[in-house]
């Protein structure tokens, strides 16, 4: 029933990604100033915004591993792969955002980068999950996950600077598509459907990578677990 | 078709297929780290019968 489920998952995903494909390239008309190349909002946008749910996602989860460490550590393991899970697949989408960006900006801007609110405060988040990543993969001993989980929560306070940054200052970056000001919003229906189309295909696919990670880190800890145990029981 | 638009259509291409190299190279890295995993899994089960 679980592998049906899940292959069901995926089956519904890769459709979503068809379609919103189909929706971005051939559906959506060309945007009167930056024509053709606005294409690239329909992959950058929505990998922005899921990137910064799962930080939202690892946030939770390294609370929840302060919270739980002591008494309930099965718990604990759980929310600190949760925490991993999260803020790994964040990174892998924000990537995609920090090289959609340039290309887009290359043709709109006739710049790949500018050292504006938005793009710095978006590269800061960034390397402070990739210095988190790097932190899980390299560092040794029992305050690891305790580390990772205060850097988790730290990093995390970046997403709203990031979100507000083009409100709080002038920015080369557009404004905000939704929630700034009367001016924003799309405006043609074809580029809110394939917009929306591609947000939840891209929600959808996140998804499906989060939980894959999330159960190859359940994996790794029961592994540890069980090397752990084989090498007590080798000394007893 | 003109320059301007050739490039833009260029530009396009060049950002899903990087879109999609990362994300598909992310999974693939997932589905062998779960299968390495899954090995290890396996010897430790049957170094502890």
């Amino acid at each position: 029933m679980k592998k049906i489920s899940i292959g069901l998952y995926v089956a519904v995903t890769i459709a979503l990604m068809v379609w919103g494909y189909y929706q971005a390239i051939y559906v959506a008309p060309d945007e009167q100033t930056m024509h053709e190349a606005q294409r690239i909002f329909y992959y950058h946008v929505p990998s922005a915004m899921v990137a910064f749910l799962f930080f939202a996602v690892s946030l939770a989860g390294s609370i929840c591993f302060l919270a739980f460490r002591r008494n309930r550590p099965q718990w604990a393991q759980a929310s600190d792969a949760w925490a991993l899970a999260g803020a790994e697949v964040g990174v892998v989408f924000c990537t995609v955002v920090l090289i959609t960006g340039p290309l887009w900006g290359r043709r709109a801007w006739g710049i790949w980068w500018t050292w504006d609110a938005r793009l710095t405060t978006t590269l800061v988040l960034w390397l402070i999950y990739v210095s988190y990543l790097l932190l899980r993969r390299f560092a040794a001993g029992p305050q690891v996950q305790t580390l990772a989980a205060v850097l988790g929560i730290f990093g995390a306070l970046d997403v709203p600077i990031v979100y507000m940054s083009n409100r709080w200052w002038r920015t080369q970056h557009p404004a905000p598509v939704f929630g700034g000001g009367p001016d924003s919003g799309i405006k043609d229906p074809a580029m809110l459907a394939a917009f929306g189309w591609n947000v939840l295909a891209w929600l959808a696919w996140g998804l499906l990578i989060l939980g894959l990670r999330y159960a190859v880190e359940r994996q790794h800890q029961k592994i540890a677990a069980q090397e752990a145990q084989e090498a007590l029981d080798a000394t007893n | 078709m003109d320059q301007s638009a050739i490039l833009d259509h260029q530009f396009v291409v060049a950002a899903y297929c990087v879109t999609w190299a990362i994300q598909l190279g992310y999974v693939a890295w997932l589905l062998l780290k779960w299968r390495a995993q899954k090995r290890s899994a396996a010897r430790i089960g049957r170094n502890s019968r």
